[in-house]
């Protein structure tokens, strides 16, 4: 099924009051396509990850808004909504259109503008992700992940200390990107000391409210060498909308059995994996991303990322979040898991600087939507 | 904004759920509300397993700090839930309260 990421592109993600979702498209883009060294006119269709236009812009139709932009008119083009996980669904979605032979080439947008409304607003809009129940009890994202942080720590005994540690890792990785959202290390203490948003989970352990945007090229033609990195496995998952229909609040069984599919489609290991993007909305869903694809046992990996495991230069096994991951590069819902695809190739081309896990050869990513309702695998090789 | 349509379809499937006891399975406290519930914030959320093996996701009413703790029984009530709108439709919904 291998697929060639042909060119990776991104904006800077932030508060950037000054630039529109039109504007964020046509940078990202602009950096894919430059980068591929393909023609624009070689773009065939275009899919577009995003969760919250029509909510909080009332903009819908976003498929042929961002062909009109790009100078693509005429092009088929989608929209993609799986709440956070769009992006890691948009990219399946351009594989398959590749796949079915439809299309040799397709541009996957992921794009998200989050600051121009109030956080109420945002909060309540990012609660379409979940389920009518818990949108009617007052609920929010941080509410529901601490309710599984809750339970983690009563089962596994994982600490507020070790899930501060998640956060001071991903701004640590995050001050060697200049895209990030976040450059500025930071310490356990600070992370605990931030204001309570849902108890356990403080300020620090929950990704921020960011623009942003990410764009891949991916076409099944040959490329030169230098920039031949493949799409191996992509896989999806889904479980009930809301945390009330769960077997167990330990785990997200859809990351389980997306991340168990890929494998098997890849035919790699998890020892083969040297770096890793996972969806770090919260510290609580690092631990239990790195968990439930399986790169530590469950109660084991709170422990081992107060060690420093999982950080960049520290002999680790497999590198998670080199990027910064939701928490330090930033959280622009639509495009999370367009980003993802974006470092891990440029991983696999050993063009990270500073960041650069060394000799990554295989990668993986993982995007999730909503509570774990949506869980995208994808792995990746040069 | 809630359609009041919507609230009165919803609330045809309230009365079954009033009156059902269960255990806190996992909670905490909501300090930064969503559109529609910053009157009530900060307020804790739990995930209650009730007597017949399912589990609710409900506000905590008439609580007590010492009562916020996984195992500790509670019961469904009816309550109003989200701020009523310019339609002026209240919104009820069910809410869990320590027993």
């Amino acid at each position: 099924m291998n697929i060639t990421v042909a060119g990776i592109g991104m904006t800077k993600f932030g508060e950037l009051w000054a630039a529109s979702p039109r504007w964020l498209a046509s940078e990202a883009v602009h950096r894919a396509i430059e980068d591929s060294g393909m023609e624009k006119k070689s773009i065939q269709g275009l899919f577009v990850a995003n969760m919250l236009s029509g909510m909080l812009g009332m903009q819908g139709h976003l498929g042929a808004l961002f062909a009109e932009e790009l100078g693509l008119s005429g092009v088929p083009a989608y929209t993609v909504e799986g709440a956070c996980a769009s992006g890691g669904l948009a990219i399946h979605a351009g594989m398959m259109s590749i796949l079915s032979g439809q299309y040799d080439t397709v541009l996957v947008l992921g794009v998200e503008k989050m600051t121009d409304h109030k956080p109420e607003l945002v909060s309540s809009a990012l609660m379409g992700a979940g389920s009518n129940e818990e949108r009617l009890t007052g609920a929010t994202f941080p509410g529901l992940y601490a309710m599984l942080a809750r339970s983690h720590m009563e089962k596994y005994g994982t600490t507020e200390k070790q899930l501060a540690a998640v956060s001071v890792k991903n701004h640590f990785h995050a001050s060697f990107n200049p895209l990030a959202q976040f450059t500025h290390p930071i310490t356990i203490d600070t992370v605990l000391k931030s204001s309570c948003v849902a108890d356990p989970l403080k300020l620090l352990d929950c990704s921020p409210v960011t623009d942003g945007a990410a764009a891949v090229i991916l076409t099944k033609k040959v490329m030169r060498a230098s920039s031949g990195v493949q799409i191996i496995a992509s896989q999806i998952a889904t479980d009930t909308l809301g945390l009330s229909g769960r077997k167990s609040l330990t785990e997200l069984a859809a990351t389980k059995i997306a991340a168990k599919k890929a494998f098997q489609q890849a035919g790699v290991e998890i020892n083969d994996i040297d770096c890793a993007e996972v969806h770090d909305c919260f510290t609580i869903a690092e631990i239990l991303a790195i968990e439930d694809i399986g790169f530590g046992n469950k109660g084991e990996v709170g422990p081992r990322m107060e060690k420093g495991v999982y950080t960049l230069g520290t002999a680790a096994r497999v590198v998670v979040n080199s990027s910064g991951g939701l928490k330090g590069c930033g959280h622009p819902i639509g495009a999370t898991g367009v980003k993802q695809i974006v470092e891990i190739t440029n991983q696999l081309r050993g063009a990270c600087g500073k960041r650069q896990v060394k000799n990554a050869k295989c990668g993986l990513a993982h995007n999730v939507g909503g509570t774990g309702a949506t869980a995208v695998v994808h792995i990746l090789k040069k | 904004m809630i359609s009041p349509v919507k609230i009165w379809r919803n609330q045809q499937h309230f009365t079954k759920l009033i009156g059902k006891t269960g255990i806190i399975v996992s909670w905490t406290m909501i300090r930064v509300p969503p559109d529609g519930f910053s009157e009530q914030a900060p307020y804790p959320l739990a995930i209650v397993r009730l007597d017949d093996g399912t589990h609710v996701t409900a506000q905590v009413v008439d609580w007590d700090i010492s009562q916020l703790h996984s195992k500790q029984k509670m019961i469904t009530v009816l309550r109003r839930t989200i701020e009523t709108t310019a339609d002026g439709v209240i919104p009820y919904g069910i809410k869990v309260k320590p027993i």
